[in-house]
């Protein structure tokens, strides 16, 4: 057996237990221990993120984040990352991703409704990055169909870093009734244990040690861990689990994971202060001869174990029976504050769930990294692309910003008939709840670039960023959950970057008053041979409420003749903007979002929209003012003339103007009769605003300083460009 | 120079699931009685016209070009190559 722990953990393990560990339970502390399960590094600075908030139910710390709707409707809403196991199989990393997120939120007793996605990659030129691209999105689209769960929205970044380890962020949210809510806890001793599913194989052994390892060639030797996806035995668990919560029999329910058993039966047990004894020889399995520490700590798919009380295990196991589904007894909960393992009525392995869950945590070094001092902190603009309308048409053909089509039209993103708003008509995808006037709004978002250059500004740019997406839709911003992707944290200068972003998120979070629910970290996301660690990014999925589905807000323009308003202002901060990475490279001032700005461009957006004033919204990020506008009128097909001069302002450079990513901005456009009001609703939030153009049906998007042209788009050659950025490399 | 007749076969590997096989089995051969049959394994299969030296070679060309296209994931998959006699 391979053990991970290092000789002074091993120490630590028979410290706390007294004893030297034998071979099941050193198999089991081993799996619990690494970085995957325990988030030891990590865990010390994840304090620091808020996580109450007046609609949170459940928050971090169990399968998924739960927040009240009202009129006793909930969502379950959680993240999380399948970076390593989609680097080196990206179809059924992918797949098995979307499986594992599905069950988190199922385990809660409520039905997963919809699919987020966020992607990184290298650039499409290469054929490696071609390979991953299309078959993380094939295993997506094939998973989440078949199962009949929507996929509904995303984000996707392309950038060397992400080259070898590209990162596969899935987000999923499920509802249902408050009355109803199970979580992942045992709590009364005599209740039966359940293990139902898929059968347990060799599979998977060592999948979590595996994340938590560099990709390197030993990746190769690594290689079994690879899952295969089951999508339709997946509809077919969902079914089975939701049929059997709904009886009241289950006490207790969660999803093997990370850790298989052995982290479901420490975690159960610790939360409800009891223990758990199960035989192995029960365990339904797929290979003879698996050793008791391979079954203990086997990562294979579709399993869950329900906690069920004794009166009502006949009535369970016919659901089960009848929806033809596996399953075996394995054991019950106790009163021994242990976890016990038999084998032939033999005890093979007894151990406090402490052990296995409170882990203590590794205070990491952190350094600021060497990289970030080669960039000056005052950055010129060297080469400036003479032809303001040619820059616009080639920011729009960046796969970063064009149109994600190709990815989203082979997801099934209406199954379930809930969603309002599909991909690439607003800035979050709406769905609604069935039978109310309720909807909610959901996206993910981090600009990685950003968060290179200043991973603090970044992320609480990210922060900002996905809740202007759902605020744009109408939504009233209630919880994010959040997916951290980093390199080694061994590396200070790693740690460094992360210790930043967690702060950088934290600041905006505890500004704007918005709770995190629940979250993810993936380290070791690193290119050992040539030391290369993905940019970091904490990707951030929003969850808004929306009380009236009039309120529903797209981002196309919808007449001619109406208003635009920028709401925001402009600052002088081009670096790290798409625009500068396109014609300049990277480097300079990110943008710093700060969360005044932030709160009163939202108070304002919303309050208008609720109101009925604004008839198109759309946050203003990558590729700037330019391209946010742009996107509007492709979208809507109606044109404009906007006057930069008019634009709230720290600096009157055009570039700056056009393209400088500054948060807290918004444009809208509204009917002329309702600018006034707008403004209005502006100034008694404090947000900066003007009326700095009017829609028109030229069919083109005309930018001006006073009276003298700058550019000058047609639609149709904009529309042509953000169609192909993507799929002119699909063949 | 001779035409082969070279076939690839493309599984999951060993210790990897097959829920596509799994499911022939349980659903169909299981439910209809065919007890002597003890399970199924799916795959990919390929039939390919090689012109080549001789079988060997007809052989490496296709391992080749099944590593640098992708046709089968080594990570996942195994993959089997035979090549027949020669086909004129």
């Amino acid at each position: 057996m391979k053990i991970n722990l290092t000789s002074n953990e091993l120490n630590q393990v028979k410290i706390l237990l007294g004893r030297e560990p034998n071979i099941v339970e050193l198999g089991m502390i081993d799996v619990m221990w690494s970085e995957h399960c325990s988030y030891k590094s990590s865990k010390l600075e994840l304090k620091k993120i808020p996580t109450k908030g007046r609609r949170v139910i459940v928050g971090p710390g169990f399968d998924s984040g739960i927040v009240d709707l009202g009129d006793g409707d909930v969502v379950a809403f959680k993240i999380e990352s399948h970076n390593h196991p989609s680097a080196i199989d990206p179809y059924n990393g992918a797949a098995t991703g979307i499986g594992g997120i599905i069950r988190d939120i199922l385990c809660t007793n409520c039905r997963p409704i919809a699919l987020l996605d966020s992607l990184r990659f290298g650039k499409l030129e290469k054929g490696h990055n071609r390979w991953l691209f299309q078959n993380v999105i094939r295993g997506i689209a094939d998973y989440g169909n078949c199962c009949g769960i929507p996929t509904v929205a995303g984000e996707i970044e392309f950038d060397p870093s992400f080259e070898r380890n590209c990162l596969v962020n899935v987000a999923c949210s499920g509802i249902g009734k408050k009355e109803n809510i199970v979580l992942g806890k045992m709590e009364n001793p005599g209740d039966i244990l359940v293990l139902l599913g898929g059968s347990t194989g060799r599979d998977g052994i060592h999948g979590v040690t595996f994340a938590s390892k560099t990709i390197d060639e030993r990746s190769e030797e690594d290689r079994p861990s690879v899952q295969v996806g089951d999508p339709f035995m997946k509809k077919i668990v969902i079914e089975a689990t939701l049929e059997a919560l709904s009886t009241r029999y289950v006490r207790g329910l969660k999803d093997l994971g990370g850790g298989g058993l052995t982290c479901a039966l420490s975690e159960m047990s610790d939360k409800g202060g009891v223990g758990a004894e199960i035989n192995i020889d029960k365990i339904h399995i797929r290979e003879a001869d698996m050793a008791p520490f391979e079954l203990m700590i086997s990562e294979s798919q579709e399993r869950m174990l329900f906690v069920i009380k004794p009166e009502g295990l006949n009535k369970i196991l016919k659901i089960f029976d009848k929806w033809e589904i596996k399953y075996s007894i394995i054991g019950k909960v106790t009163n021994t504050k242990k976890v016990v393992v038999k084998k032939d009525k033999q005890i093979i392995a007894s151990l406090p769930p402490k052990i296995l869950t409170e882990v203590p945590p590794i205070r990491r070094k952190s350094r600021k990294p060497n990289y970030l001092k080669k960039f000056p902190k005052k950055f010129e603009l060297k080469q400036k692309p003479k032809n303001l309308s040619q820059a616009i048409y080639e920011l729009l053909m960046m796969p970063t910003i064009a149109s994600k089509q190709y990815i989203y039209q082979q997801y099934d993103h209406e199954v379930g008939i809930r969603t309002v708003i599909r991909p690439g008509e607003a800035d979050a995808a709406v769905l609604r709840i069935l039978g109310k006037n309720k909807a909610i709004a959901m996206k993910t978002d981090c600009n990685s670039f950003h968060t290179y250059l200043d991973p603090y500004y970044g992320h609480a740019g990210a922060v900002a960023e996905s809740i202007r997406n759902i605020v744009v839709t109408g939504a009233e911003p209630i919880a994010i959950a959040d997916c951290c992707n980093f390199g080694n944290p061994e590396n200070p200068e790693v740690f460094w970057q992360f210790k930043r972003s967690i702060d950088g998120l934290s600041y905006m979070l505890n500004g704007l008053d918005i709770p995190c629910i629940g979250g993810n970290v993936s380290f070791y996301n690193e290119d050992e041979r040539t030391s290369t660690a993905v940019k970091p990014t904490i990707v951030i999925a929003a969850l808004g409420l929306i009380d009236d589905l009039n309120h529903i807000t797209t981002l196309g323009l919808k007449e001619s003749n109406q208003a635009i308003i920028i709401i925001g202002k402009t600052y002088n901060e081009i670096g790290g903007s798409q625009f500068s990475i396109r014609f300049n490279g990277i480097g300079g001032k990110v943008a710093n979002a700060k969360h005044d700005r932030e709160k009163a461009s939202m108070n304002a957006v919303l309050s208008s929209i609720r109101k009925g004033y604004i008839t198109a919204s759309h946050d203003c990020s990558k590729g700037g003012l330019a391209i946010a506008l742009a996107k509007m009128a492709i979208n809507g097909g109606f044109g404009a003339i906007v006057d930069i001069k008019k634009i709230p302002k720290t600096s009157m450079n055009p570039y700056e103007l056009l393209f400088s990513e500054s948060h807290g901005r918004f444009i809208v456009s509204s009917r002329i009769e309702d600018v006034g009001k707008i403004l209005k609703i502006c100034k008694d939030n404090n947000a900066s605003v003007s009326l700095i153009g009017k829609t028109n049906d030229e069919g083109t998007i005309k930018f001006s300083i006073g009276k003298e042209t700058i550019a000058n788009c047609e639609i149709k050659k904009m529309r042509k460009c953000w169609k192909n950025g993507i799929q002119k490399y699909i063949n | 120079m001779p035409n082969y007749l070279v076939e690839v076969i493309i599984e999951n590997k060993k210790l990897a699931k097959d829920p596509e096989g799994e499911t022939i089995y349980r659903e169909l051969i299981n439910k209809s009685g065919y007890d002597e049959i003890l399970s199924v394994r799916s795959g990919k299969y390929l039939r390919l016209n090689v012109n080549a030296q001789s079988k060997n070679d007809a052989e490496k060309i296709v391992y080749k070009m099944c590593n640098d296209l992708r046709i089968y994931n080594p990570v996942v998959h195994s993959c089997k190559i035979v090549a027949k006699g020669n086909i004129e």
